[in-house]
């Protein structure tokens, strides 16, 4: 009994320790739980508050991790988080999406005119944050499972915001399905992990230490099914086929928040599990784990792509696009050593931009032009060259070309690739570099064909619209760092490079 | 320090910015401002031009003239020490023709777009953005910078062509640009290779304290850090990786370990990585020359384009292929260059003939003279590929004479095309009657371009069969005999203008019926005359005085083969005792 209550002292006393270091998720928990509450009152007045409060919460937690120094010891929770550099600039990147979305969903017609439901919305946009910030500081596999469905639950309620549209129906039970089995999975995954080394403390040497000795036929399994799990995340082959359907059927804002909060929280999970094999002791394995991690990154690239190309809604477009950006990230993961941690972090931050770029523009179009197809832009960037050119730029730097950040962000990571060749030489990371880049043509392929209704195709014919003034800043506010960071990567990279050496 | 090149390649933009904010209905004015900027960048260029010494030691790695050098962006990469990117400009031989070409090139196509009615904002918007590009790209001396000109170019061409085009011209558009963007996948495959196996050692030096920051280090320490770095005495994290093209021309700044480096034994398909870079470059820019096989764009694009953008397509864009073979291709890769010579110049040669006897079965006019460029642009590659110093001249030369004749060809079309509306080949009969001052340019232009001596495509391609006839004997790279088919390409030229002059431009006036209601046939206008007179003069002037331009490349090509040569044999004897 005696022992017990130290044990239990010691651990409260830890836990209490750590707490500070979560700042920034206690207060998302704290706002979540003020909107839940205020939700209840009928008042149009309190309803009307409700954004606002979740902006406010964004901020706050954007700002406290811009600012950082609230961290206290690095390993929280008795060995379950670790408050890092990544964690904070992955936070950083997380808020951002937040604040975001909640932009979109102001500007958002369809989301205003719904007449129940408007605050849980709110709340659970902060809950899907929290989850995301959870999932990026996590180094146990259990709360890396906790984390992630954390994130689930809340991509679930938010696909369905829209529910008297079918499509939305489809598209949360195609979500919630895949998603349960995918969870289950790697529930099932972790299970074998935890059999084979009696821990869940993935980014400890001795964990790795242990698999290596274990049957090689088992680990691999086991891998397979956890990885289930992330790849359902960041949308990768072969679970990617939530994807397209999500993204139709789910509210704008909410889909740009997926293609980007996720995904960048799934990499950085798999990027500390990949980080580990830099430990001289299990380096011999990281072969294998490329030639997983490649032959998957290739898969995703492939499909991503190709499946582009055939798609007539540019809600699928972006999806596909979505996973083959996905492909390009995992391409990333593959080339070991230092600095690459950096190039990731730059692709997702211009990632962020580009992709609440377009959804802007398509939310423009659906809501104010009435546009669902390809085919109805027709006409529309001569009649509105402002939102033209601005949709021109996030689909050039989708596709990777100068003078944007996503051609900076691609020349990062297949730097990295060509650099871990030649020291490898792997040919499997000379394949991924070559496809990758080639495929850049293919993506041009897809990627202008909204441009080119845009401009060349037939002539506008619909009702003149007046721009409002929010959207057109907005629609700026996205585009601006796409061009800063072309020109001036090093901004942004000697930033993520001094939050990843500081401790605190 | 001197802004010269910098002015040289950001007027047009700030001309673009000027007409960006004036209203869509004020069109005198935006054209105005379009000439404004293009008659400054003009100015600009000959004034650099008289002003470059042609005299002055030049080989591609030394010898820059107008030089602007400064960091532009720099970082840590951890262990693989600092990335860093300079807007790094400069000017030599082989450039400052271009420089000029882009120019003349330049003020023309604006006053062939005087009649552009659709958008006209957007258009000299674009117009502009692609003077600027084309003009960066002849003066970028650091491969990025390089290369962020080089795709900038195909953004404004693709709606060029895309909106202002002829009937079938989204997929022209579409085809243009797909081809390009593939092409230039390739050179940043290469890029990407070559900047991580590179070090610039002067900011090595910097970074290792042996000098100064920001002053210049001397030869020795310059030898010193080489020699440091292949001796593997350098850390990883002190050497600064670097864009800068004469810095890659140089073996002793590569990382000794690097898969690029000419000792490495690392072979990819049986062949050492550094050919099948040269390789991927050579296609890169093959693409833009155009070189059969990767030539199909260019009659799609040409025939759907509206005539300014044509002109500045055969005049200067493809002139950037060309001269990136010249400026990186060759100088980075001289192995290669020496070891697949008979390819690059046997691929010369094919174009040559295959682009002549397709501009034979051509009935459209403007696809005769987009594949007459495929055959023309065939002898800068023959040139280039013999290596020796007529050759290369030559192929500069053609390069620059051809700039001036295809700009000349694409206005008579177009000058046709603006009257009927129509232009294939059997349409017409006896125009010389209708219109004589017309036909008399399209004489020049035929002629000039066939090669008449007098005229400076006779100089270009003497120069180029003078160096394809003496490679065997100077340089040993090129068989005899396949200079002797690309005589026949002249022939072939010879027989497409004048049959064509023959079934159009003589005998008695006819016209296809159905086109007379809405032919308008006069003579020329002034403003037709404005552009066509100052090209044929030029045409002739460089024709009579070649010394004109010989004399301010001469220097820089001499060192420039001499280099590509000694260098190639270096290597590829490194290469031949460490792997066959």
């Amino acid at each position: 009994m005696e022992e017990q209550g130290v044990f239990l002292t010691e651990s409260i006393n830890a836990i209490l320790e750590g707490a500070g270091s979560l700042l920034p998720e206690l207060m998302l928990a704290f706002f979540f739980l003020l909107l839940v509450t205020l939700d209840l009152f009928k008042s149009p007045a309190i309803k009307r508050l409700l954004p606002w409060l979740a902006l406010t919460a964004f901020f706050a937690s954007l700002l406290t991790q811009v600012l950082g120094g609230y961290t206290t010891t690095s390993v929280q929770f008795l060995n379950l988080l670790r408050s890092d550099g990544l964690a904070r600039y992955a936070g950083i990147l997380f808020s951002a999406a937040g604040i975001f979305t909640i932009l979109l969903s102001l500007q958002n017609r369809q989301l205003e005119n719904r007449q129940q439901g408007q605050g849980e919305y709110y709340a659970f946009l902060l809950m899907l944050v929290l989850g995301l910030n959870l999932m990026a500081k996590s180094i146990n596999l259990l709360m890396v499972f906790l984390a992630i469905e954390l994130v689930s639950i809340a991509s679930y309620i938010l696909t369905l915001t829209l529910k008297e549209k079918g499509r939305a129906i489809e598209a949360g039970l195609k979500y919630i399905l895949y998603g349960t089995l995918s969870a289950g999975v790697m529930l099932y995954g972790m299970s074998f992990f935890y059999g084979l080394t009696g821990s869940l403390d993935y980014t400890s040497g001795d964990f790795w230490f242990t698999l290596l000795q274990a049957n090689p036929l088992m680990v691999t399994v086991a891998a397979v099914l956890l990885f289930a799990g992330f790849f359902f995340k960041i949308s990768a082959a072969p679970f990617h086929f939530w994807t397209p359907d999500v993204y139709q059927g789910a509210p704008m804002p909410v889909v740009a928040l997926f293609s980007t909060g996720p995904k960048m929280a799934g990499i950085v999970v798999i990027l500390r599990f990949v980080a580990a094999f830099s430990d001289p002791g299990i380096s011999v394995s990281v072969a294998d784990v490329q030639l997983f991690l490649g032959l998957a990154a290739l898969t995703t690239l492939a499909i991503g792509n190709f499946t582009a190309i055939w798609q007539r809604t540019p809600r699928r477009l972006m999806a596909y696009s979505s996973i083959s950006h996905a492909g390009f990230l995992l391409a990333g993961l593959l080339a070991f050593g230092t600095g690459y941690t950096n190039s990731i972090l730059f692709y997702l931050t211009v990632l962020l931009f580009m992709n609440f770029g377009v959804f802007l523009f398509l939310q423009m179009a659906e809501d104010d032009f009435r546009m669902e197809r390809m085919a109805d832009f027709a006409g529309l960037g001569r009649a509105y060259p402002y939102l033209g050119v601005m949709a021109l730029l996030y689909f050039l730097s989708l596709t990777g070309l100068p003078p944007l950040a996503g051609f900076m962000g691609k020349l990062l990571v297949f730097s990295n690739l060509w650099e871990s060749y030649s020291l490898s030489q792997d040919k499997l990371l000379l394949a991924l570099l070559v496809v990758g880049i080639l495929l850049t043509g293919v993506a041009l392929f897809y990627y202008i064909k909204i441009p080119f209704y845009l401009f060349f195709k037939g002539n506008y014919t619909h009702k003149n619209l007046v721009i409002s003034l929010s959207d057109k800043l907005l629609l700026a506010l996205f585009a601006l760092p796409l061009l800063v960071f072309f020109f001036k990567p090093d901004l942004l990279l000697n930033w993520i490079e001094k939050l990843l050496t500081t401790v605190r | 320090m001197n802004l010269i090149l910098t002015s040289l390649i950001f007027t047009p933009l700030l001309a673009a910015l000027v007409v960006l904010m004036l209203p869509v209905r004020q069109q005198k004015p935006i054209k105005a401002v379009a000439l404004l900027g293009s008659l400054v960048q003009l100015g600009l260029a000959v004034w650099l031009y008289l002003r470059f010494d042609g005299g002055a030691f030049a080989n591609g790695q030394t010898g820059y003239q107008f030089v602007e050098k400064l960091r532009w962006i720099g970082f840590s990469l951890g262990n693989l020490g600092r990335f860093q990117i300079e807007y790094f400009v400069g000017v030599d031989g082989i450039s400052v023709g271009m420089v000029l070409l882009t120019g003349i090139v330049g003020v023309i196509g604006v006053i062939s777009s005087w009649t552009i009615e659709k958008n006209v904002k957007g258009y000299f918007l674009l117009y502009l953005l692609l003077l600027t590009s084309v003009m960066g790209c002849f003066l970028a001396l650091d491969f990025f910078l390089f290369y962020l000109f080089f795709e900038f170019m195909l953004l404004p061409m693709y709606f060029l062509i895309g909106i202002w085009g002829g009937p079938k011209r989204e997929y022209a558009a579409i085809k243009f640009f797909i081809y390009t963007l593939v092409g230039s996948l390739f050179i940043l495959i290469v890029m990407i290779g070559l900047y991580t196996s590179v070090i610039d050692p002067q900011a090595t030096a910097w970074q290792l304290k042996l000098v100064q920051d920001g002053l210049p280090a001397g030869e020795e320490v310059i030898a010193r850090v080489q020699q440091m770095l292949q001796d593997n005495a350098l850390h990883a994290s002190d050497m600064v990786r670097t864009f800068s093209i004469p810095a890659m021309m140089n073996a002793a700044n590569f990382v000794p370990d690097s898969l690029l480096h000419s000792l490495s034994d690392y072979q990819l398909w049986n062949l050492p990585l550094r050919f099948i870079a040269f390789l991927l470059l050579f296609a890169g820019f093959a693409i833009k020359v155009p070189v059969v096989p990767v030539h199909t764009w260019l009659p799609d694009a040409h025939v759907e384009a509206p005539t300014p953008i044509s002109v500045l397509l055969a005049a200067i864009l493809l002139k950037v292929g060309g001269y990136g073979l010249i400026r990186i291709v060759y100088p980075i890769f001289p192995d290669g260059a020496a070891y697949f010579s008979v390819l690059v110049g046997g691929l010369g040669v094919f174009s040559i003939i295959y682009g002549a006897l397709c501009a034979l079965a051509m009935n459209d006019l403007k696809k005769l003279i987009a594949y007459s460029s495929v055959s023309h642009m065939g002898f800068v590659l023959l040139g280039l590929a013999s290596l020796t110093t007529e050759g290369v001249n030559g192929a500069i030369y053609m390069m620059f004479s051809h700039g001036l004749i295809s700009a000349m060809l694409f206005l008579v079309v177009g000058v046709i095309y603006d009257r009927v509306h129509n232009r294939m080949i059997q349409n017409f009969r006896g125009i010389a009657n209708k219109m004589p001052a017309y036909t008399t340019f399209v004489v020049i232009a035929f002629f000039a371009s066939l090669g008449l001596p007098g005229f400076s495509g006779f100089i270009a391609e003497l120069l180029v069969l003078v160096g394809g006839f003496s490679a065997p004997e100077a340089t040993g790279l090129l068989p005899r005999w396949l200079t002797v088919v690309a005589v026949f390409g002249l022939l072939l030229a010879a027989a497409y203008y004048l049959w064509a002059l023959q079934r159009m431009f003589f005998g008695k006036f006819w016209i296809f019926p159905d086109l007379r209601p809405k032919a308008v046939i006069t003579d020329l206008n002034s403003r037709e005359y404005l552009m066509l007179v100052p090209l044929a003069l030029l045409a002739l002037l460089f024709g009579i005085f070649p010394h004109l331009l010989l004399d301010k490349i001469g220097m820089a090509v001499a060192g420039f083969t001499e280099l590509v040569l000694q260098n190639g044999q270096e290597q590829l004897n490194i290469i031949s005792s460490s792997i066959f």
